[in-house]
C-alpha cells in the first residue's frame, strides 16, 4: 500500500495514485489531528495533495525528494 | 497534420460531431428569428462548447481553432457584448459547414489535409473580427492551439502582457534565489515563460495528474501550488474534482511548452516573461522605474482603474511585508514609495506625494515601514469596493477573479454541483455510478439492425413452412392429430414472429424531422441568394417511416424545395404587385395516412402554367402535335416529370436545367411511392408524395401462369375478376373487355413475359383477369389463376439478374421455393 495508515499517522511511500485519495479523505475526516509522514514519498497525485491541503494535515516529515518537497512544503504550510 | 488511427473514440467523436453540427445549424437559424431567446443561445453555446471540447481530445487544431473562435463569439453574444444578427449568422454557419467538411474528411481519409489550415485560420479570424476589440474578451487571446506559429505570436498579447501590474504581482512570489537566476538567464538572452496552469475540475477523470504534469514541465525553474478558489471544508471536498492550480516559471521555449501542453491548451496560459517583471523593486532602480511607469501606463489605459489599483497596491503591500532584509532594502522602499506616489497622482491626489515622502523617510530611518503600510491601507479604504488582504492570498483573489471571468463563458456546471453537494452534506464514495442517469437510447450500427431484420425475415419464411408440414402430416402420413398440433404451434410462432417483425420495424422507424431539419438552412440560403423572402413552415415533423424510405426521400425533397424557391415563389416586388404578402410561404407537411406517409410541399407562388408546359414539351419533342391538342391541364402538369423539361428561362446553379423533376419521380417510384402535382396559376403549387411506411414487408398477391407462380405487389392490384371468353373483344391487335362500363385493355401475362403459352380458362370458360394500376392507366392481366395474398420480405435481384427489370425482386416462400415479384410498371 502506498499509504500506510497507523493510529494517527499516515505514512506515504513511493507513488501515491489518484485511487488513494478517497480513502485518505475518509481517514482524515475522522482524525483531525492526524499527521502525515511523507519522507519516502516520490510522487503524490494532485487529488491527494488537495485532500491534504483541505484537511490542513500536519506533516511530521517532509519528502526526502528535495524537488517534491519544494512543491509540497509551501502548499501544505500555507494550508496549516 | 498527423494522421490519426481510426479508433472507436474518434468514430464516436465524428458521429457526435455530426449531431452537434446539425443542432448548431438549427439553432443559429432559430436565433435569427428570435435573437433574444436566451435558452436557444445557451443551448447553442453549449453545443459549440461541447464540440470544441470533444475536438480537443484529438490533434485537430483546424477544427478546434474555428470552434474556439465561434465559442468566444457566442460567449460575447451571451454576455450582451455583441448582438446577434444575420451578419453574425453567415460566418458562423460557414465556419460550421467547414467543420462539417473537415469531419467528413477525417472520416474518409482519417486525417485533415494540411491545405485546410489556412482556410481554418481565415474563418477563425473572420469570427474574431466580429468581436469588439481584443481586450474585451479575456479568452480570445488565449486561443491556445498547439503547433501553430501564428497563434504563438498572437499570444504575445496575452492578459499578463497587457497587465504588467498583474505580472508583477504574480512574479513577486518567486523566491529571490530563483528570481536572481532568472534575471541572469534573461540577461543572457533566454526567454522565460510564466505558465498559469488551471486544470479543469474533471481533469482527474481524463487521467491527468496536474501536479505530475507541472513537475515534468520542460525547463522548469520554479513552481507552486495555488488554490484559485478558497479551499472547501473537508466535509465538502470532492476528491475527484480538481480544485488546485499551478504557477510555473520555465526557461523552455514556447514551442516546447506548446508541445508539452498540447492536450491542455485551454487549461494553461503561457506568457512570455519580460525581464523587467522579474525585477523586484530595488535591486535595479531602472527596472523598478520601468515597472512603475508600466503600471502607470496601464492605469491611464485601463477602463477599470480600480482593479488595477487593487493589484498594484497588493503588490506594493506584499513587497513591504517581505520579511527579508537584503542589502537593497532601502532601494526597495524607495521604489514602493515612488509607485504609491504615482498611484496617488493618477488618482488625482497630488498632495499625497509629501505624505508618502515623509513615510518613506521614516521607514528608511527606522527600518520599519508601518507608515507606508498605513498609507496603503488608507489609500485602499478610500477606494470603494477594494478588497485587499495581505500575503499570498491577494493574488489568489486575482486568480479567482479571472476564474470567474472564465466561468462566465464556461458553462461547466461546477458551481451548481458543488452547491448541490454542499446541501447534501457529507457523501462518501461519490462516483459516477451514484447518479446514473445515462441516455435512454442506444446508438446502434445500422448493419446490426439490418442483420436482425434479415434474421426475422428468415424466421417469417421458415415459419411459413409449418402449414405445409401440417398438410403433409395429414395427407401423406395420415396423422391428423399431429397435423392439428403443428397448426396450433404454428399459430403461436406466427404471432410471435409478427410481433418481432413489428418491433424491428419500430426500431427502423425514423422521424421525418431528420430530413426536414436541413430545410431551414436550405431555404434560408437559397432564398437569400435569389433575393426572395420566404417563410418556411414545417408540419408533422414527428411522422415516422422506415429509415430507408426517409433516406431515399431526402434528395427528391431537396429538388422539389429548390424548384419551388426558384420557379414557384416570386420576388417581393412581384408579389406585392400581385397583392400577395411580400414574404412567400413554403409549407412542408408530413402526415401518416393509413399505411402510407404523405408529404406535401406547398408554395403560394405563381403556380405552373399548363399551356407553357405543353408548349415547351412540344418544342423539345416530348409530345407530338396531336397530344399537344388533346391533353388536359392536369396531364400537362404531369409533363413536368418528364425528362429534360424546364420552363425556367435562365439556367441557374439552383435549378432549371431540366434535371430534377424526372429524377424526383424515379426516386420516389423506386421506393414504391407516388408523386402528384397540382397547381393553380397565380395561387401556388402543391406536390404530394405518398410513400409506404416500410419497404420491409411487401404484400403480394400470388398469381399462376403457365404453371409458374408470380407475385404482384398489392399496391398495384385493383381487383380480380373472371371474364367469360365471349366478353373479350379485339380492337385492332389488342384485346379489351368492358368492365363496369369502362373499357379495359387486356394483356396476357405470358406474352408480356415471352412465355409461349396461351392463358388457360377455367371449366366455365372464364379467364382470370388481374386488374392492375400501372402509373395512371388501368390494365387487365390475363393469368391462369389466383392464389392467396402473402407478406414477403422482398430481396432485390443481384448480380446478372438485376438487369431483369420486369422483376422488382424475389422472395422466399414457406416451402422453400422462390417467388419472383413482377414489376408492373416495367412489364406493361
Amino acid at each position: 500500500m502506498p499509504i500506510e495508515f497507523k493510529k494517527n499517522r499516515a505514512i506515504f511511500r513511493n507513488e501515491v495514485s489518484v485511487e488513494e485519495a478517497e480513502g485518505l479523505l475518509e481517514w482524515l475526516q475522522t482524525r483531525p489531528t492526524a499527521k502525515a509522514d511523507l519522507s519516502a514519498l516520490s510522487h503524490l497525485h494532485t487529488a491527494n495533495l488537495q485532500v491534504l491541503m483541505t484537511a490542513k494535515t500536519g506533516i511530521s516529515s517532509w519528502p526526502n525528494n528535495a524537488e517534491l518537497r519544494a512543491w509540497l512544503e509551501p502548499a501544505l504550510k500555507t494550508a496549516e | 497534420m498527423s494522421s490519426l488511427p481510426m479508433n472507436p473514440l474518434l468514430e464516436q467523436f465524428l458521429s457526435e460531431a455530426r449531431d452537434l453540427l446539425e443542432s448548431i445549424g438549427t439553432k443559429l437559424m432559430q436565433l435569427e428569428d428570435a435573437p433574444n431567446d436566451e435558452s436557444v443561445l445557451n443551448e447553442l453555446f453549449r453545443c459549440v462548447h461541447t464540440l470544441k471540447g470533444n475536438s480537443g481530445l484529438f490533434t485537430l487544431p483546424e477544427i478546434t481553432r474555428i470552434l474556439h473562435a465561434g465559442e468566444d463569439l457566442l460567449g460575447m453574444v451571451r454576455s450582451g457584448h455583441v448582438s446577434y444578427s444575420r451578419a453574425l449568422a453567415d460566418p458562423l454557419l460557414e465556419a460550421m459547414d467547414f467543420v462539417g467538411l473537415l469531419c467528413g474528411e477525417i472520416e474518409s481519409t482519417e486525417r485533415i489535409d494540411v491545405s485546410h489550415a489556412s482556410h481554418s485560420q481565415h474563418l477563425a479570424e473572420a469570427l474574431r473580427k466580429l468581436m469588439p476589440g481584443p481586450d474585451a474578451c479575456p479568452i480570445a487571446a488565449e486561443d491556445a492551439v498547439p503547433n501553430d506559429a501564428s497563434s504563438v505570436f498572437a499570444k504575445a498579447h496575452s492578459p499578463l502582457a497587457h497587465d504588467p501590474s498583474r505580472g508583477l504581482a504574480q512574479l513577486e512570489i518567486i523566491p529571490d534565489a530563483v528570481r536572481t537566476a532568472a534575471i541572469v538567464q534573461c540577461q543572457q538572452g533566454e526567454q522565460l515563460h510564466w505558465i498559469a496552469y488551471r486544470p479543469h475540475r474533471e481533469c482527474f477523470f481524463h487521467g491527468d495528474d496536474p501536479l505530475n504534469s507541472s513537475r515534468q514541465t520542460p525547463g522548469l525553474m520554479w513552481g507552486r501550488v495555488v488554490a484559485p478558489e478558497p479551499l472547501p471544508l473537508l466535509a465538502e471536498l470532492d476528491t475527484y474534482s480538481c480544485i488546485l492550480g499551478f504557477d510555473l516559471l520555465t526557461n523552455a521555449t514556447r514551442e516546447e511548452l506548446d508541445q508539452y501542453y498540447r492536450y491542455l491548451p485551454d487549461q494553461v496560459e503561457i506568457t512570455a516573461v519580460r525581464p523587467s517583471w522579474l525585477v523586484k523593486g530595488q535591486s535595479d532602480v531602472d527596472g523598478a522605474a520601468e515597472a512603475s511607469s508600466a503600471a502607470n501606463r496601464t492605469l491611464s489605459l485601463s477602463e477599470n482603474n480600480e482593479m488595477a489599483f487593487n493589484k498594484i497596491l497588493a503588490a506594493q503591500r506584499q513587497i513591504l511585508l517581505l520579511d527579508d532584509r537584503p542589502a537593497w532594502h532601502a532601494g526597495r522602499l524607495k521604489a514602493v514609495a515612488e509607485v504609491l506616489a504615482n498611484l496617488s497622482q493618477v488618482a488625482g491626489d497630488v498632495s499625497a506625494r509629501t505624505n508618502i515622502k515623509a513615510a518613506l523617510a521614516e521607514a528608511q530611518s527606522t527600518g520599519y515601514h508601518t507608515l507606508l503600510l498605513e498609507w496603503i491601507d488608507a489609500f485602499t479604504s478610500n477606494q470603494p469596493e477594494v478588497n485587499l488582504s495581505s500575503g499570498p492570498s491577494s493574488d489568489d483573489h486575482i486568480v479567482a477573479r479571472r476564474t470567474e471571468e472564465n466561468a462566465n463563458t464556461n458553462p461547466a456546471p461546477d458551481k451548481d454541483t458543488s452547491k448541490a453537494l454542499a446541501e447534501d452534506g457529507i457523501k462518501f464514495g461519490r462516483r459516477a455510478e451514484d447518479t446514473l442517469n445515462g441516455p435512454k437510447s442506444l446508438k446502434v450500427d445500422q448493419a446490426k439492425v439490418d442483420r436482425l431484420m434479415n434474421l426475422i425475415g428468415e424466421l417469417v419464411v421458415s415459419k411459413n413452412a409449418l402449414p405445409y408440414l401440417a398438410d403433409r402430416a395429414e395427407s401423406q402420413f395420415g396423422v391428423r392429430e399431429l397435423s392439428r398440433e403443428i397448426k396450433g404451434q404454428y399459430s403461436i410462432i406466427n404471432r410471435i414472429a409478427d410481433e418481432m417483425q413489428d418491433a424491428i420495424m419500430q426500431v427502423r422507424m425514423m422521424a421525418v424531422s431528420s430530413i426536414f431539419q436541413r430545410f431551414p438552412r436550405l431555404v434560408r440560403d437559397t432564398s437569400r441568394k435569389l433575393g426572395k423572402e420566404v417563410q418556411l413552415v414545417l408540419e408533422g415533423e414527428q411522422t415516422e417511416a422506415d429509415k430507408n424510405i426517409i433516406e431515399s426521400l431526402a434528395d427528391p425533397l431537396i429538388h422539389i424545395v429548390r424548384n419551388s424557391l426558384d420557379h414557384g415563389l416570386e420576388t417581393p416586388e412581384v408579389r406585392l404587385a400581385q397583392g400577395k404578402p411580400a414574404t412567400g410561404k413554403l409549407t412542408i407537411r408530413a402526415a401518416q395516412q393509413a399505411d402510407r406517409v404523405v408529404i406535401e410541399i406547398i408554395d403560394d407562388g405563381k403556380g405552373i402554367n399548363p399551356a407553357a408546359i405543353k408548349q415547351k414539351a412540344y418544342e423539345i419533342g416530348i409530345i407530338d402535335e396531336a397530344t399537344l391538342e388533346r391533353i388536359g391541364d392536369q396531364e400537362a402538369l404531369n409533363l413536368i416529370f418528364a425528362a429534360g423539361l424546364s420552363t425556367a428561362k435562365v439556367v441557374s446553379d439552383l435549378s432549371g436545367r431540366g434535371v430534377g423533376m424526372d429524377v424526383v419521380r424515379s426516386a420516389v417510384e423506386k421506393i414504391n411511392g407516388t408523386v402528384i402535382l397540382s397547381s393553380e396559376l397565380g395561387k401556388g403549387t402543391t406536390i404530394c408524395i405518398s410513400l409506404p411506411l416500410s419497404m420491409a414487408v411487401t404484400q403480394v398477391m400470388i398469381v399462376e401462369s403457365d404453371q409458374q407462380l408470380f407475385g404482384v405487389p398489392m399496391d398495384h392490384v385493383l381487383e380480380t375478376v373472371r371474364i367469360p371468353r365471349s366478353a373479350i373483344h379485339a380492337i385492332k391487335q389488342s384485346q379489351t373487355a368492358v368492365l363496369r362500363g369502362r373499357i379495359v385493355p387486356l394483356k396476357s401475362l405470358n406474352s408480356l413475359l415471352g412465355i409461349a403459352a396461351i392463358p388457360q380458362a377455367n371449366s366455365d370458360d372464364e379467364l382470370a383477369v388481374l386488374l392492375v394500376q400501372a402509373g395512371s392507366a388501368e390494365l387487365g392481366l390475363l393469368v391462369d389463376g389466383f392464389q392467396e395474398t402473402i407478406g414477403v420480405i422482398q430481396k432485390p435481384l443481384i448480380g446478372f439478374l438485376s438487369n431483369l427489370s420486369v422483376y422488382s425482386g424475389s422472395a422466399l416462400m414457406g416451402d422453400g421455393s422462390v417467388l419472383m415479384i413482377l414489376n408492373i410498371r416495367e412489364i406493361v
